[in-house]
């Protein structure tokens, strides 16, 4: 039988654990109906769990931290741990002691309790709103960060057996974290001088006066869009930016991107939006950012989207300021731990 | 999202209505004037509110056990209610539908159910009905989590699947089947997730953000209109009162209801909003507390004071004759 066990008994042995975390809310959003997203229904997000937690095991990870939560992976999880067969001696798989609020406050707590505990890496399922939110609180825990989500360009799209290796070979230090890991750029957004929340891939400034049901979709109502990267092949608001000026995630500086409608714009461009969702979009000006750069936005009231969901309703009462800034989480890179197992044979039987 | 400040100031009165006429009706019915069962919507005003707001003549929406807020936000007289609610000859249904059953028919409200998952098939007929007319009508079906997992509602999206139905299913998942926890009864998380396997979008929206609500609704209706089919838009929300006037709510945790009243308020967040916004003032908003207190008041003292069905009335009205 497997064990499935809280917190308040995590043994102290912590180079063998790692952490997940996976957003039972993530890919049900109004994109279902404005585009063609898809669904990651709980039972394939448990589904990716199970195919990490065999994949830790092998690698030596004894301990796997997770959040409880309201959503059903809990739940499902423990009952797979429990009914494990008498051979399986996967990991232990604790849950943290934590009180569930069944919102992104549990991503946050549940991330900077697995930091604090000293995980030594965090597999993340979502898509760029949940990779952002472990990003704010896992200090210097190196991520992975899996797609889950919507529009995905922080975190790959990758087959967590593979993931699940890569983390595991990192954890136990098989492989030294300081060579597969890089650090990656956040945008960080301030009100009134005071450090707000961060982005891991974009801010946007909307016209929308509401939060609303979050997601942006509409060219029509973006006014700026700054980014860390800009990839030509993402999906999501970078997209404008990837379109116009790819920027890697590694060069030092981001993209400021000012738009237009397209009867006034300069350039305009058909940018992929959202899944199936491909809209034409005026761009005005296209600026490199660097880090510790001041950036006002031009629209005195709106609402700011993190990672392409509205967080913030302002107006122009509040001084809102975005600030690149390269000191961001640190990411494994699945490549180049997977390259290194090959070469010396990490993955061979004694 | 284009909301002018009429609109603001429309969407802030229906659910000030709700709230108040349910809040009313808490005290009234432990009196024990008011015959049979009534099952109160304060706490989800925003849900019937920024969908209700979205519809006119053309649309139907089919109700729950709950629903006095869909009733008031798709329009119906305030008095007509709470006569009907009191068993008054002068009620929507002449008295004999009470709460469970209200219906106004000229309103496009088909009525409330007093079947869980009633609803959904009946609002597959209207929405055949729409489609056949061609006029942009659109049929939205409330139900509950507990209706959510009835075999009408899981047929109902099939047929509204099959026929592309300009039909909008919302689930109104307040966390509680009567007394049992929707985690513990339904086979997913979230019910926008059925929707997949009936070939049509599913989402979830927090329901006790009207502009979250809004927001959502209009793309499913404006997409429905367009003849794009059905979709299906569960609505996280939490009721504050019990299941039915009476229930002693043991299932729920202590201080549940009180947090989410401090912290969650529909109404609360929308004034708020609103103000900050500087788009509504609030002496604006006090004016509609005003009036709609002294509305629901009203209707109480008329409804109390109105005759009732006499034995004459006892088989009018119930069956109709072809």
């Amino acid at each position: 039988m497997g064990q499935c066990e809280d917190s308040a008994k995590i043994s102290s042995t912590r180079e063998n654990v790692v952490g997940i975390i996976a957003n039972p809310a993530s890919g049900r959003d109004i994109r279902r109906l404005v585009a063609q997203g898809g669904v990651f229904t709980i039972a394939e997000k448990c589904s990716i769990i199970a195919r990490l937690i065999t994949a830790l095991g092998v690698t030596g990870v004894t301990t796997i931290l997770m959040i409880p939560d309201r959503g059903g992976i809990a739940e499902r999880v423990r009952r797979a741990v429990a009914t494990r067969s008498s051979e399986d001696q996967g990991p232990k798989v604790v849950f943290l002691g934590m009180q569930v609020e069944d919102g992104p406050a549990d991503t946050v707590l549940g991330a900077a309790q697995m930091a604090a505990a000293g995980v030594r890496a965090i597999v993340v399922l979502g898509g760029d709103g949940t990779q952002r939110l472990v990003a704010g609180a896992c200090g210097d825990v190196p991520i992975v960060p899996l797609s889950t989500g919507t529009n995905n360009v922080f975190p790959e799209s990758r087959e967590a057996t593979i993931a699940g290796l890569a983390a595991g070979l990192v954890a136990t230090g098989k492989v030294p974290a300081a060579e597969v890991t890089v650090r990656n750029k956040v945008l960080r957004l301030e009100i009134d001088g005071a450090h707000d929340d961060l982005a891991v891939v974009d801010i946007s400034v909307s016209k929308s006066r509401w939060v609303g049901s979050k997601a942006l979709w509409r060219p029509e109502d973006l006014d700026q869009i700054f980014v860390t990267f800009a990839e030509s092949d993402a999906i999501g608001l970078s997209s404008v930016a990837g379109l116009i000026r790819p920027v890697s995630r590694r060069a030092p500086h981001g993209l400021r991107v000012d738009l237009a409608s397209p009867e006034r714009a300069k350039v305009t461009l058909q940018c992929p939006i959202a899944p199936g969702l491909i809209l034409p979009v005026g761009i005005e000006h296209v600026e490199e950012i660097h880090g510790g750069e001041i950036q006002t936005p031009r629209l005195a009231q709106g609402t700011i989207a993190l990672d392409g969901e509205r967080e913030l309703e302002y107006s122009s009462r509040r001084h809102v300021t975005v600030r690149l800034d390269g000191q961001g989480p640190y990411t494994i890179d699945i490549d180049k731990v997977m390259e290194r197992a090959a070469h010396e044979r990490l993955l061979a039987i004694d | 999202m284009d909301l002018t400040r009429s609109n603001l100031l429309d969407a802030y009165r229906i659910m000030r209505l709700i709230r108040v006429f349910e809040e009313r009706l808490h005290l009234e019915f432990a009196t024990g004037e008011i015959p049979g069962f009534v099952h109160l919507y304060a706490g989800e005003e925003a849900i019937a509110t920024g969908i209700c707001l979205l519809l006119d003549e053309r649309d139907k929406i089919t109700s729950t056990h709950r629903g006095h807020g869909h009733c008031l936000a798709k329009g119906c007289d305030v008095f007509g209610m709470m006569a009907e609610i009191y068993g008054r000859k002068n009620g929507l249904c002449a008295g004999k539908g009470g709460s469970m059953h209200i219906a106004d028919l000229s309103k496009g409200m088909l009525g409330a159910n007093g079947i869980v998952g009633g609803g959904p098939p009946l609002a597959c007929g209207a929405a055949l009905a729409a489609k056949r007319l061609g006029k942009g009508g659109v049929a939205v079906s409330f139900v509950g989590d507990g209706g959510a997992n009835q075999g009408t509602f899981l047929e109902s999206l099939n047929l509204a699947s099959i026929w592309s139905l300009p039909c909008v299913f919302v689930v109104e998942n307040n966390g509680y089947a009567e007394a049992t926890s929707s985690k513990y009864a339904g086979a997913c998380h979230d019910f926008a997730d059925r929707a997949n396997g009936f070939g049509m979008p599913g989402v979830t929206v927090d329901g006790h953000d009207f502009f979250a609500v809004y927001e959502t609704a209009n793309e499913a209706i404006q997409r429905a209109r367009r003849g794009g089919g059905p979709s299906l838009v569960e609505c996280k929300v939490n009721r504050y009162y019990g299941h039915y006037e009476g229930d002693t709510q043991s299932y729920r945790g202590p201080n549940e209801v009180e947090k989410i009243r401090e912290t969650r308020d529909c109404i609360h967040h929308f004034a708020t909003r609103v103000t900050s916004a500087a788009l509504l003032k609030q002496s604006e908003l006090d004016d509609i507390d005003r009036e709609v207190a002294a509305l629901v008041e009203d209707s109480v003292n008329q409804a109390k004071s109105a005759p009732r069905p006499d034995l004459t009335d006892l088989l009018t009205d119930v069956y109709i004759s072809y």
